[in-house]
């Protein structure tokens, strides 16, 4: 299946604030700027800038900021922040180590 | 892969409700919960709570949770610690990192009850150390006996931040404001009544502009909003503080909703993103419940009934209890949820209640609203103060309690009757003045909000006693000395410790009589000890 996303970037020039370098991401250290700049190029979703930034990847799987870049990418679009397409939950909800995630059917 | 009738992802009270209910009838119940204790945040909430008796009223959240443990525990219910459920598949199999390895189980029905967790609001420093969630405050104080920090800064004043604002005090911690960028208090006045009077100040329409400090929290900078949010030049205020504790809201933990394919609404009065759910907190994949903060954040009393539905839905799915039987009960714990609902602070009215007047039609109070105390000139217009011209005969009751809350332990309190909340739960407490008050103070310990006081006019020439409800160790001795504070925290002047009386039935809350010139009867609200 291939689907191509019709859009149009942000009319006009990225414009920094003042406010750019608050960190908005705490695990992953990623800043409001960085954010904005990923809407600017082309990020529109909570999953793209998931993947393109790494926000919400960390330790606390976004349970933190995801609130807070779902409001930052809706300023940018000028949406309300429902708007934004939310990011996939998947399993494991938790962080896990690869040794533990190994052992899933192995008899005890 | 072992197989359960009934798996229950949570052991806070939405959770151990459900367990209970459903062992009850008989089920067989599995509860997992990531953490090292059961109990969700009941075990952290040393307070005691609203409601009525069949909401566990004036019980401190910890005995609640105790309480909820020996049941479950005594059902048969299984709770395994130190579980965490990693996602939710098609047919109702969940994994579990348990013991360092995942684990499947399968089950016939499941209920989420993951909770919720803080809500944060990025400013300038507030990654630096000392910046903390008021639940975390909580855990620090009442889960490890640890002090969070010296001088403390509150942000948000909805019932979170009001009530560890005032365990941050019974820890020693000094309040050194509480703000919040609403006009006006979000939590119950009676929660900021206990602040204001030992003298923590109240900035509403303020917001943090940021935290100073290098490799910790210093300071912090607030300053004034107006109505469309936008700061005042000119504002800024600095506070020395090392610990910023943020009550901002909560937010629903959702993900395993999600992982279960439940349908999600994004609604801002519930905490955002939730599952739909039916009125038995069934999601939109059948079997799979969500019940207690997950579906919207509201108290640990609501939790607790949601919790108890969903195991009755279960229960009369699976056949373990008739349609008769589901019936009877559902309409028992949707009573009992509808009351909590009630009043200007509640699920429903949160966005339409009228700030001007009570349901019954007494004006509220808005210096409550805007500065967490009332005036001395309004206490007198509520139903709950004893009138004027009855007070010369010696000891009264004062209740300050002029909101409509959800909360009625007083009546009961009061054996010879002379407190009444008369129709619904919500309405506000009066007191009947052919009753004579016998000064037995188990009104004053009873009240969630310790919004009750007793006055005696008549102590000896010139002086009054007042008794004040009091949790703070350690207790003062009688004789000693020490200042009367207004509502608002304002010094009186001296006043003496006539009694304290504390005993097993009061739990904790104990009754300090002071006596103080007779012109501050209805003033003198609070005792500092020199």
């Amino acid at each position: 299946m291939t689907m191509k996303m019709e859009r149009k970037l942000i009319q006009g020039d990225f414009i920094p604030r003042a406010d750019d370098e608050l960190i908005v991401c705490r695990c992953e250290e990623i800043t409001q700027g960085e954010i904005r700049k990923a809407v600017y190029d082309g990020m529109f979703t909570m999953n793209e800038v998931k993947r393109y930034l790494r926000a919400g990847m960390g330790l606390c799987q976004g349970q933190t900021c995801s609130g807070l870049v779902q409001k930052i990418i809706a300023r940018e679009l000028g949406l309300a922040p429902g708007e934004v397409e939310i990011s996939t939950s998947r399993s494991p909800a938790r962080p896990i180590q690869m040794k533990q995630m190994a052992r899933d059917g192995v008899k005890k | 892969m072992k197989r359960y009738e009934l798996i229950i992802i949570g052991a806070g009270p939405a959770g151990l409700s459900a367990a209970i209910e459903a062992a009850s009838n008989g089920m067989q119940v599995m509860v997992f919960d990531e953490n090292e204790r059961p109990g969700g945040q009941l075990f952290k909430q040393i307070h005691k709570f609203f409601g009525s008796k069949e909401h566990k009223a004036k019980e401190r959240g910890f005995r609640i949770g105790e309480k909820l443990l020996k049941e479950a525990e005594g059902l048969g219910v299984e709770v395994q610690l130190k579980a965490a459920v990693m996602g939710i598949f098609d047919d109702k199999e969940i994994s579990v990192m348990l013991d360092g390895r995942v684990e499947h189980y399968r089950a016939n029905n499941i209920v989420i009850a993951t909770g919720a967790s803080e809500k944060m609001l990025p400013f300038p420093g507030w990654t630096l150390p000392g910046v903390i969630g008021a639940g975390a405050a909580q855990t620090m104080m009442n889960l490890h006996g640890l002090k969070p920090g010296s001088r403390v800064l509150m942000v948000g004043s909805g019932n979170v931040g009001l009530v560890v604002g005032y365990q941050l005090l019974q820890a020693g911690c000094k309040l050194e404001a509480v703000i919040d960028a609403a006009p006006r208090v979000g939590g119950y006045g009676v929660h900021a009544a206990k602040l204001a009077r030992t003298g923590v100040p109240f900035y509403m329409s303020h917001t943090i502009k940021e935290a100073h400090g290098d490799s910790c929290v210093k300071g912090a900078a607030i300053l004034a909003v107006d109505s469309s949010w936008q700061p005042i030049p000119g504002s800024e205020k600095y506070l020395e503080v090392d610990t910023i504790c943020m009550a901002v809201g909560l937010s629903p933990m959702s993900q395993l909703a999600r992982t279960a394919h439940c349908e999600m609404e994004n609604n801002p009065l519930k905490g955002g993103l939730v599952s739909i759910c039916n009125k038995y907190g069934e999601t939109s994949t059948p079997g799979v419940y969500a019940v207690g903060d997950v579906a919207g954040i509201e108290e640990a009393s609501s939790a607790m009934i949601q919790g108890r539905i969903a195991g009755a839905a279960i229960s009369f799915d699976k056949g373990y209890i008739n349609e008769a039987e589901f019936a009877t009960r559902y309409e028992e714990y949707q009573n009992s949820l509808m009351q909590l609902r009630e009043g200007m602070f509640g699920h429903k009215d949160k966005e339409a209640a009228d700030m001007e007047h009570t349901e019954e039609g007494y004006i509220l109070s808005q210096s409550l609203l805007s500065k967490g105390y009332m005036d001395a000139e309004e206490i007198e217009e509520y139903p709950g103060v004893y009138p004027v011209e009855q007070r010369g005969k010696g000891v009264f009751p004062v209740i300050e309690c002029t909101q409509n809350i959800p909360c009625n332990p007083c009546q009961d309190a009061c054996k010879r009757g002379c407190i009444k909340v008369s129709g619904k739960i919500t309405n506000l407490p009066s007191v009947d003045a052919s009753v004579e008050c016998t000064a037995c103070g188990m009104c004053v310990v009873s009240c969630p909000g310790q919004a009750i006081f007793l006055v005696d006019e008549t102590l000896a020439p010139g002086y009054a006693s007042v008794a004040i409800p009091y949790e703070f160790y350690p207790l003062p001795e009688p004789g000693s000395k020490g200042l009367a504070l207004d509502r608002s925290g304002t010094s009186l002047g001296e006043a003496e410790v006539l009694k304290v009386k504390s005993s097993k039935a009061m739990d904790e809350t104990a009754v300090l009589t002071m006596k103080v010139p007779v012109e501050w009867s209805m003033q003198a609200r609070f005792f500092q000890v020199y």
